[in-house]
């Protein structure tokens, strides 16, 4: 049986010119070919980002698509189908039906995915706070064990890595398996809501797991390789079923005859579906990391922040890094903890040589594969702006 | 009309050269873009599979753009004439173009006189200039800047690209047909593409006003 | 046999002819070099506008803080950490946590081994 890890998530289709003008973007060279030469992808080496695919100019690469699963669910009434649907996916969506890159269409996004037919409609940001609650209580860990405090030994080794993005996992796992001890083991939010919806969610609304789908709604196309890895049953079932892209979603709004730009407003479903802020901001780069300074300076100083901005780690450059002070009540004194955000896997590697060759001044490195983060990801409506 | 013995001396050896570099340079360019347009693996094979085609089709390229450019530089004189010839457009050149130089069977009427060019070589000199600046402009950034460019600029220039060379194999072909072939137009053949020289009679009648403006060597 | 040849020279007209016709090539080339840089930066706009659409978002929103979201509290009160807000609990590192590389195949066999168990 082929699966889709043998398939490979990205595809070069008969459209292919072979301009070259993907090789360059690749963060890995997986896709290759001499200029005139149609070119191929190597499944081995890709690590499914489909940042090749959003910018070839002839759509000559597609992603394997789970819309027609997605629908045999939702037509299935023994199944209990629930979505969840990532930050960067509410200020993309809208672009599908004209709006302009940016626009908040949180709301109908809500609305439409009702009338799409899913049971229950709830948010990743609730699980991107629990990322935050887990891998943040790992960092504090991981620095007070580097400070040498008593208890704290299992802990892992300093600087910490972000472990959201699934092609920048593939990437160290292929490339730089020495770094793997780096990197927080909690797992990403779209696969910790599977987790949590196929055992929490199920006992509060009394449905069998067996018969939940866990669709999600995703920026991302190594999403739908994430979702597929093997070790995501921790619920005892499939953690994740399938993901849609946020092309495939506006895809299926639009067969459906949804007019999606007079929809509604609705909202998430309770129990795992409440946002924050720091849940939102997710989706682009130094999200993650501001969401986690945002919690481990309150935890830390047992205060409240004054300001709840951490500007310095926002930014488009592809590294970028700051220094931030974090009073410690329980040890009596202020840390300065090193930070460092990596946007675009192709600037990431001198990060981790540092890393690796014990020169790091870093104690806590976001990674984001895609130049922006999650907002400008390989399922992300594609752009041909001129002007 | 007693007819003139003699000939003219129409093109240099250089403008010769020139013409047969650019002509070989543009057959091996168009044989090759049809192969990529159209996926043709009998042409591919010809040439080594789609990337060595590639390979060829670029550095042509770089001769078919330096070709000019080295002729102009080395002969700006008479680049110029050929440049001020073509842009003047006389009542004459309207006349002709009404009826096509006769050359067209149901458009019958006096050819009124031509200069060096006639009014259609005129029209054909600037789409071939249009035409090779366009290849130039939009085939370069394809090679060296296909990773800088944005996405959207790089199909503009594959799509220009195409057109062009639409439009510019379809007047190369009526271009040739009419230098090669058509039994009046052909006398003209040998002056660009072997000795430089064209019967004086038929110039005298064909380009009547640049032959006028003539020396005569005796 | 009588040859005819062009005379010499060229007048000014042709000669501004001709460098007129190289400045017009030239200045063409310009204007389809910044039609090209003009595209290149309009193709990137859209980075920005969705990044600044998120933290504008993030401004509206009442709770801003992971800690502070009370459905992510009763999730470790009521189920993760029973009685308690507890990260890294035994039940979370069991469902919200993995391992990478040559570490899963043992971690899938720890996990069919728990299905296991609890059936």
């Amino acid at each position: 049986m082929i699966t889709l890890q043998d398939q490979g998530i990205i595809q070069v289709n008969n459209s292919c010119k072979a301009c070259d003008h993907c090789t360059f973007i690749c963060p890995t060279q997986a896709i290759s070919g001499k200029i005139g030469q149609k070119h191929k992808i190597n499944q081995k080496i890709c690590i499914n980002c489909g940042q090749c695919l959003i910018n070839c100019p002839f759509g000559a690469i597609d992603d394997i698509s789970m819309v027609d699963k997605v629908k045999e669910a939702l037509a299935d009434p023994e199944k209990f189908v629930v979505v969840q649907e990532a930050p960067a996916v509410r200020v993309a969506l809208g672009e599908e039906f004209g709006l302009a890159p940016g626009t908040n269409v949180k709301t109908k996004m809500y609305t439409a995915l009702r009338l799409l037919g899913f049971d229950k409609v709830y948010d990743t940001e609730f699980a991107a706070d629990l990322t935050i609650m887990e891998e943040g209580t790992e960092l504090i860990q991981r620095v007070y064990n580097a400070l040498g405090v008593e208890g704290f030994e299992q802990a892992g080794p300093l600087p910490q890595f972000t472990s959201c993005c699934p092609a920048w996992i593939k990437y160290a796992e292929d490339k730089y398996p020495h770094i793997l001890p780096h990197i927080s083991s909690a797992k990403s939010p779209q696969q910790m809501f599977g987790a949590v919806a196929k055992t929490y969610a199920a006992e509060q609304l009394n449905i069998d797991p067996a018969k939940m789908v866990v669709v999600s709604v995703m920026p991302c196309t190594a999403k739908k390789y994430e979702c597929n890895r093997p070790e995501f049953i921790a619920s005892g079932y499939k953690d994740v079923d399938f993901v849609l892209t946020t092309r495939e979603l506006a895809q299926l709004i639009k067969e459906n005859n949804i007019d999606f730009l007079n929809l509604e407003d609705g909202s998430a479903d309770k129990f795992i579906g409440l946002s924050t802020g720091a849940a939102t901001i997710f989706g682009v780069t130094g999200g993650v990391m501001e969401a986690a300074l945002r919690t481990a300076y309150e935890i830390l100083s047992e205060k409240t922040l004054d300001k709840i901005e951490f500007k310095a780690v926002r930014g488009t450059e592809p590294v970028r890094e700051a220094t931030i002070e974090i009073p410690v009540k329980t040890l009596g004194k202020k840390l300065p903890v090193n930070v460092c955000v990596v946007t675009g896997l192709k600037h990431v590697d001198n990060v981790i040589n540092d890393v690796l060759a014990g020169r790091s001044k870093y104690h806590f490195i976001e990674v984001m594969n895609c130049p922006g983060g999650c907002i400008n990801g390989g399922g992300q409506p594609i752009r041909r702006d001129t002007y | 009309m007693s007819q003139i013995k003699g000939k003219v001396l129409k093109h240099s050896s250089q403008t010769r050269t020139m013409h047969w570099v650019h002509l070989i340079c543009f057959l091996i360019l168009g044989l090759t873009g049809i192969a990529f347009y159209w996926d043709i693996g009998i042409i591919y094979k010809i040439f080594g599979g789609p990337a060595n085609a590639s390979l060829v089709h670029r550095w042509t390229a770089v001769i078919f753009t330096a070709g000019p450019a080295i002729y102009i530089l080395l002969n700006f004189d008479r680049f110029s004439k050929f440049i001020d010839t073509i842009s003047s457009f006389t009542k004459d050149d309207i006349q002709w173009l009404k009826i096509m130089g006769g050359y067209i069977p149901f458009l019958k009427g006096n050819v009124p006189p031509q200069d060096k060019y006639n009014a259609g070589q005129k029209l054909l000199g600037w789409l071939v200039i249009i035409g090779c600046i366009l290849f130039v402009l939009t085939g370069f950034p394809m090679w060296l800047w296909r990773h800088e460019v944005s996405a959207v600029f790089l199909k503009m220039c594959y799509t220009i690209h195409f057109w062009d060379a639409i439009i510019m194999i379809l007047a190369v072909a009526g271009h040739f047909f009419l230098a090669a072939i058509h039994p009046v137009s052909r006398k003209e053949f040998s002056s660009m593409m072997i000795t430089g020289y064209v019967d004086a009679e038929f110039s005298s009648h064909h380009n009547e006003k640049w032959f006028n403006n003539l020396k005569k060597l005796s | 046999m009588s040859v005819f040849i062009e005379k010499e020279g060229i007048t000014r007209r042709q000669f501004f002819k001709g460098a007129g016709l190289i400045t017009v090539t030239a200045i063409v080339a310009g204007v389809f070099a910044k039609i090209g840089i003009d595209m290149f930066k309009a193709s990137n706009a859209y980075i920005e506008q969705r990044i600044s659409g998120l933290y504008t978002l993030d401004e509206k929103m009442t709770l801003r803080k992971s800690h502070e979201n009370p459905e992510i509290l009763k999730l470790y009160k009521d189920f993760l950490s029973p009685g308690d807000v507890k990260p890294l609990s035994e039940k979370a590192h069991h469902l919200l946590h993995t391992k990478y590389g040559n570490d899963i195949p043992q971690l899938i066999a720890e996990l069919k081994n728990h299905q296991h168990n609890a059936a």
